[in-house]
């Protein structure tokens, strides 16, 4: 006989364990101080998904609600952070709209391949060497909102969760219920998208 | 015409297969050493480097805007109505 037993899976205490367990033990009303802590996280998240405000809004709804009809089942083996964009990203997949900006189709990374040797750069240009916080303005910030919102859902998901949000490979795999390399084939390729774009952007605009 | 062609192409696609993961420290030492060394002798491939490791840090220092008020207050009604008052 062996005593090897499953292990229980261990609970992640984050700073919201308490309040979770507050409001699955009846003290519902807390919810909506759950949704003050991660509402503003949501709404920029899903602006950057939607695109169109309304859009954005419904999500954050359809979120908080599904967070609400599921959270008995949370067993705290992620962070609720990680649960709750588990959540958004099902929310969203689910609204099957077809986006005019982003038409679902696959991004190859033949096409961001570097230049000719003819067109090839002899030095870094100017964008990539001053200092960040001389660079990322306003106007720029817009590009790039407006510029990922161009990319393709599946890309989209995971440079937003990867480069805005913060979560690591791993976190974005489980959020998404993708392998890790996955995860990293579609963050490289959304990136080299992007970096396109703020190349073309900087070239003609300056 | 580029004055020393020690440099084969060949490097240059296995290094832009890999750069994000080189950014991100995904990758083993040697894997590194490779690519810094090819960095440091295609300058193509070290501006395609850093423009790319800058497009990462951009992202990584957009900021987020305020939720509007309005929706902030709308959102509450709405989650008051579903949620029962215990
Ligand atoms: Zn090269």
């Amino acid at each position: 006989m062996t005593t090897e037993k499953n292990p229980t899976p261990q609970q992640i205490k984050d700073k919201d364990f308490d309040l979770i367990q507050a409001i699955n033990s009846g003290e519902v009303d807390k919810f909506q101080d759950l949704v003050k802590r991660y509402e503003a996280k949501l709404y920029n998240f899903s602006l950057r998904m939607c695109r169109d405000p309304s859009d954005a809004e419904d999500m954050i709804q359809d979120t908080f609600l599904n967070v609400f009809r599921y959270l008995k089942n949370f067993r705290y083996e992620t962070k609720f952070k990680n649960w709750l964009y588990k959540v958004a990203a099902s929310t969203c997949f689910k609204k099957r709209r077809k986006s005019k900006f982003a038409p679902d189709k696959e991004l190859s990374l033949e096409e961001f391949l570097p230049n000719d040797e003819a067109e090839k750069p002899d030095h870094v240009p100017q964008w990539a060497l001053m200092p960040l916080d001389k660079l990322l303005n306003e106007e720029l910030a817009g590009v790039i909102n407006k510029t990922i919102i161009t990319l393709p859902k599946k890309y989209r998901m995971v440079i937003l969760l990867r480069d805005i949000e913060g979560f690591s490979t791993t976190e974005s795999a489980q959020i998404l219920n993708l392998s890790p390399s996955n995860v990293k084939v579609r963050l490289h390729r959304a990136r080299l998208y992007l970096r396109e774009k703020l190349k073309g952007y900087f070239e003609n605009d300056r | 015409m580029t004055g020393d062609d020690h440099h084969d192409h060949k490097h240059c696609l296995e290094m832009f297969e890999k750069l994000s993961e080189y950014i991100d420290g995904e990758l083993d030492h040697a894997t590194c050493a490779k690519i810094e060394e090819h960095a440091n002798n295609c300058v193509a491939c070290f501006s395609c480097m850093e423009t790319l490791k800058r497009t990462v840090a951009l992202c990584k220092n957009v900021k987020d805007q305020p939720i509007p008020q309005e929706f902030s207050k709308k959102l509450q009604e709405i989650i008051r109505k579903v949620v029962p008052i215990s």
